[in-house]
């Protein structure tokens, strides 16, 4: 069948933004669904010397845009929580690359995501979230203390902005596209 | 992937007839490995009436195309047993598949048809 899907991973530390910017850009309200995970949990129990697994809920939101008869567009935002690296396995599979959201008062709160794409050459933009509609550092401070690769975009949004959001996408477009060879058609 | 599966039956408003293991038959992982969670699933024309209200829920939701992830959100199913659910449905034919996803978007008419719409939005 020719109903192909594609994704966009919206990426970041928590509270940067995600689930807004997959909110401004769906054609329908955001979606979550939760996946419920067996997991060891941090150490091993001194009395028994058992591990103890613990339950734990992790939630996706996604939204859509439908391209056309054909492609949908998927909008993952990545769990809370960084650990769970096989979610993010699964939302990188198909995924034209990602959007990793940045507030300058906790840039460390990306650095998880950056790495994560980094590493695995997945292309993707470094967008930093304007929470206050100004901020005080100059693109290359932001890009020093990111350590960004010079040929990671880096593009300015407000998540709760349509069009802003939009043009973080568009940037991640074009970047992936800037990767291939013109005219290719898999 | 974790070894073990939790269905999430218990607890649940209104109690299931058969938990959900069951009617996976005991199956924790999906055997048609294509299947993400963004995959686009649509149900074929087949008579349902035999089936156990769960598939019949997930079918009546698959008129158009439709993802796992979608189903899930709807019917307030995790992604894992959604995942599952839909895989039987697909060897038992009541589902057909959408494209499976390629590990990375490397096809540029495609980045190029979804810029356009963007760029629309
Ligand atoms: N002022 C401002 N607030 C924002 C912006 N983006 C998100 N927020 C708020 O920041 C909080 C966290 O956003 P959320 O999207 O839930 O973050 P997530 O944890 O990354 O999904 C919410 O209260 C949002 O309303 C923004 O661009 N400007
Ligand atoms: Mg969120």
């Amino acid at each position: 069948m020719n109903r192909k899907s594609v994704k966009v991973v919206v990426a970041g530390g928590f509270g940067t933004g995600k689930t807004t910017l997959v909110g401004s850009v769906s054609e329908i309200a955001p979606l979550t669904t939760e996946e419920v995970l067996t997991a060891p949990s941090e150490g091993i129990d001194d009395l028994t010397g058992i591990e103890d697994k613990t339950k734990t809920t992790v939630a996706l939101d996604f939204g859509r845009i439908t391209v056309n008869a054909d492609i949908v567009l998927y909008l993952f935002g990545t769990p809370g929580q960084d650990r769970f690296w096989f979610i993010w396995d699964e939302l990188a599979v198909g995924a034209i690359g990602a959007i990793v959201l940045v507030d300058t008062r906790r840039l460390d709160a990306s650095f998880p995501a950056i790495d994560y794409f980094e590493r695995r050459g997945i292309p993707f933009v470094a967008a930093v979230n304007m929470f206050f509609g100004e901020c005080p550092y100059t693109e290359g401070e932001i890009r020093d203390a990111l350590k960004l690769n010079p040929t990671v975009p880096l593009v300015w949004c407000d998540a709760r902005d349509r069009q802003s959001s939009k043009q973080a996408l568009i940037s991640l477009v074009k970047h992936a596209m800037s990767r291939l060879p013109a005219g290719t058609s898999a | 992937m974790p070894d073990e599966t939790w269905y999430g039956d218990d607890g649940e408003p209104g109690g299931r007839l058969v938990p959900l293991y069951m009617l996976v038959n005991g199956r924790t992982s999906p055997r048609n490995t294509s299947l993400n969670l963004a995959t686009q699933v649509t149900a074929l024309p087949v008579d349902t009436s035999a089936l156990e209200p769960e598939y019949r829920e997930i079918l009546s939701c698959c008129g158009g195309w439709i993802s796992v992830a979608e189903l899930a959100a709807y019917l307030n199913t995790q992604l894992t047993v959604m995942k599952l659910l839909v895989d039987v449905l697909l060897e038992r034919g009541f589902l057909a598949l959408g494209d499976p996803a390629e590990r990375t978007v490397a096809d540029y008419r495609l980045l190029e048809t979804i810029l356009d719409r963007l760029q629309r939005l």
